[in-house]
């Protein structure tokens, strides 16, 4: 739309006329009035793009009139025609919002002038209102997009199954969302823009995720974590957890922390170690009931040999099946004590006792089986090695049970060319263990055997071991404070390294 | 004359019981404590009839016992498998040895399952030997 239509008033007739036709030569279209009221009632009707008035005049003179337009649209541009040096009423139309003033008399230029610029004030002005509106347009656009896409992400951190908590800059909570609440136990109206990160988290927990930031920016995730949260309603949750440092232009900003629930995988977890344990003892109750068969058939066979070395007086007889039962009450001796051991805990009994003197001690009890198996037995004891304070019971029995372990290891090695050899040792590692080393170049173990060894119900010896051997051995050693290592491979050997704490014996100064 | 009858057991109680068995019932025992071993005496001094373990270290029953019933020069030496090894399992365990070597080895002659009676030991070497 352009400024067009113009409305001229002044109580001149004469300069009313002379500048409608001026006017309207020049292409615009032109309404007239004679006075201030006249001009007022003109403009209501008519609509002008721009009033050019007389200011002085009978009655409502131009300022008046100027006045009352621009109540009515203060818009509107009025242009003034004034007297030459009436700077009053020129003043007093600026205050009152004239566009623009000419003198009289009114030269043509000088009105067309003032029109040129009105017409570009009110065009600049359309397009101002033009561009505004746009721009509001575009705005709402804009806020509606980012509503949306803001409402996106709420409902994605919203639903989320990991637990989401974002603190900002001043480690004020500022995302919390539905599982964190189920995971911390504080519903999110009590901590979201209330709560710091230590109000949320105990210390231990709040200290590892603020040191995140301390890190290297180009560290600043770390990696899924296991941690157990203590919540304020007194829950343990065990969780996953990683975290994300968050920066903006380099500067930081926040940092958010996300959590997963591991509480259901724990429980399944440990339903599948107790089946696990379950299937375990049935495997070993069918393990023990071999063995106790072994034992009842070696009982039976030898009262059957007692019998006829009575029935025909023969001593060998009843030498060899007395022998056999003996053998098999010990054997029977062993397994209720191996049991007992096992199922029960036991505090180790401390006293002074020589670490060489048993080793002698349990080579007497093997040597015999040893040398009718053809097995050689060596030693190599560390003579600095004297009195030392630790249970003698557990070193027996777990040696004794390392050497007939390695006995039966050379018992089913395949290669027959071999010279087999059981060498034991004593030494002193780092000054404060003691260490034993029962070393065979028997058949050694697969990957596999390996990993069972400690398994209750593992035994490599068919029905002639029960598998609760090593199971004890361990369990001994470790109330021991003690730990087993093994190297081996298949058809070379294995080497079992028993070590316990050093302790001196203290002596007393009577004095 | 008295027959020979090899025992191959790792367990010395069982050799005990099963040599006393055959010694009362007037058989000459012969001992071996492994399946090597037990081949070795087998070959020096052949005996009638072996009674035999399946599980020993070195050279199990179940190898000796698919060598002798593949070597022409003993596969007529009638055999009692005699164990705490379950007769289902042994014989399952000869079906895949059997699938995977090829050919079939027949099955034993006597199965017995310890533990068993010094009679229905005695028992059964005199099916075999009469």
């Amino acid at each position: 739309m352009s400024a067009n239509k113009i409305l001229i008033v002044d109580d001149e007739e004469i300069i009313v006329r002379l500048l409608s036709m001026s006017l309207r030569s020049d292409g615009y279209e032109t309404v007239t009035a004679g006075s201030g009221e006249q001009g007022l009632e003109v403009f209501e009707a008519e609509d002008p793009d721009i009033v050019v008035t007389d200011i002085k005049m009978p009655g409502m003179d131009g300022l008046e009139l100027l006045e009352k337009i621009k109540e009515i649209d203060p818009e509107k541009e009025v242009i003034i025609v004034t007297g030459h040096g009436d700077i009053d009423s020129t003043i007093a139309a600026l205050q009152l919002g004239a566009s623009d003033f000419i003198n009289k008399p009114v030269r043509d230029e000088a009105l067309a002038i003032a029109l040129e610029r009105a017409k570009t004030k009110i065009e600049i002005r359309e397009k101002l209102e033009e561009y505004t509106e746009n721009l509001e347009i575009k705005v709402a656009e804009a806020t509606e997009e980012i509503r949306r896409k803001s409402n996106f992400q709420r409902l994605l951190i919203k639903s989320s199954t990991d637990a989401i908590v974002a603190f900002d800059h001043d480690w004020k909570v500022v995302v919390y969302n539905p599982e964190a609440a189920k995971v911390f136990g504080e519903p999110a109206k009590e901590v979201r823009n209330k709560m710091t990160i230590d109000d949320l988290y105990t210390p231990k927990i709040a200290k590892i995720f603020k040191s995140v930031t301390k890190a290297d920016e180009n560290q600043q995730i770390i990696q899924w974590k296991e941690n157990v949260i203590n919540t304020k309603d007194g829950r343990q949750i065990p969780v996953r957890y990683t975290s994300n440092v968050l920066y903006e232009k380099g500067e930081f900003v926040g940092t958010v922390n996300f959590f997963q629930d591991l509480t259901e995988i724990k429980r399944l977890q440990k339903e599948l170690v107790q089946s696990e344990r379950l299937a375990a003892v049935g495997q070993t109750v069918s393990g023990l009931a071999h063995y106790v068969k072994n034992i009842l058939i070696g009982l039976k066979g030898g009262s059957y040999v007692v019998d006829v070395g009575i029935k025909k007086n023969n001593t060998e007889k009843l030498i060899t099946g007395w022998e056999t039962i003996k053998n098999n009450i010990r054997r029977v001796g062993n397994l209720t004590q191996d049991l007992l051991t096992y199922s029960k805990q036991r505090e180790p009994e401390f006293e002074p006792c020589v670490p060489n003197d048993i080793i002698n001690d349990v080579i007497v009890l093997v040597e015999d089986t040893a040398r009718e198996k053809s097995i050689g037995i060596s030693k190599e004891l560390d003579s600095s090695l004297s009195e030392i304070v630790a249970d003698p019971q557990t070193i027996h029995r777990s040696l004794l049970n390392l050497v007939n372990n390695a006995m039966d290891a050379c018992l089913e090695d395949e290669d027959l060319t071999k010279k087999h050899e059981i060498n034991i040792k004593s030494y002193v590692e780092k000054d404060n263990m003691v260490c034993f080393d029962v070393k065979d170049n028997g058949c050694g173990m697969d990957k596999d055997t390996q990993k069972q060894l400690f398994n209750p119900m593992f035994s490599s010896k068919g029905g002639k071991g029960t598998g609760l051997g090593l199971l004890v051995t361990g369990k001994l050693i470790q109330e021991h404070k003690g730990v087993i290592e093994i190297e081996t491979s298949p058809g070379d050997g294995s080497t079992f390294t028993i070590s316990i704490p050093l302790e001196k014996v203290k002596v007393v100064d009577i004095n | 004359m008295s027959k020979k009858v090899l025992v191959v057991d790792d367990d010395p109680d069982v050799r005990s019981f099963v040599v006393t068995v055959l010694e009362e019932n007037e058989y000459i025992p012969l001992v071996a404590q492994d399946g090597v071993e037990g081949f070795e005496v087998i070959q020096k001094d052949p005996p009638d009839l072996v009674i035999l373990d399946v599980l020993m270290p070195r050279g199990s029953g179940i190898r000796l016992y698919r060598k002798l019933r593949t070597d022409k020069k003993f596969n007529k030496i009638p055999i009692i498998m005699f164990t705490g090894i379950a007769q289902r399992s042994f014989l399952k365990s000869q079906k895949a040895l059997d699938e995977f070597k090829g050919g079939e080895v027949p099955k034993p002659d006597i199965y017995l399952e310890k533990p068993v009676e010094p009679e229905e030991l005695a028992e059964a070497v005199k099916k075999k030997l009469g």
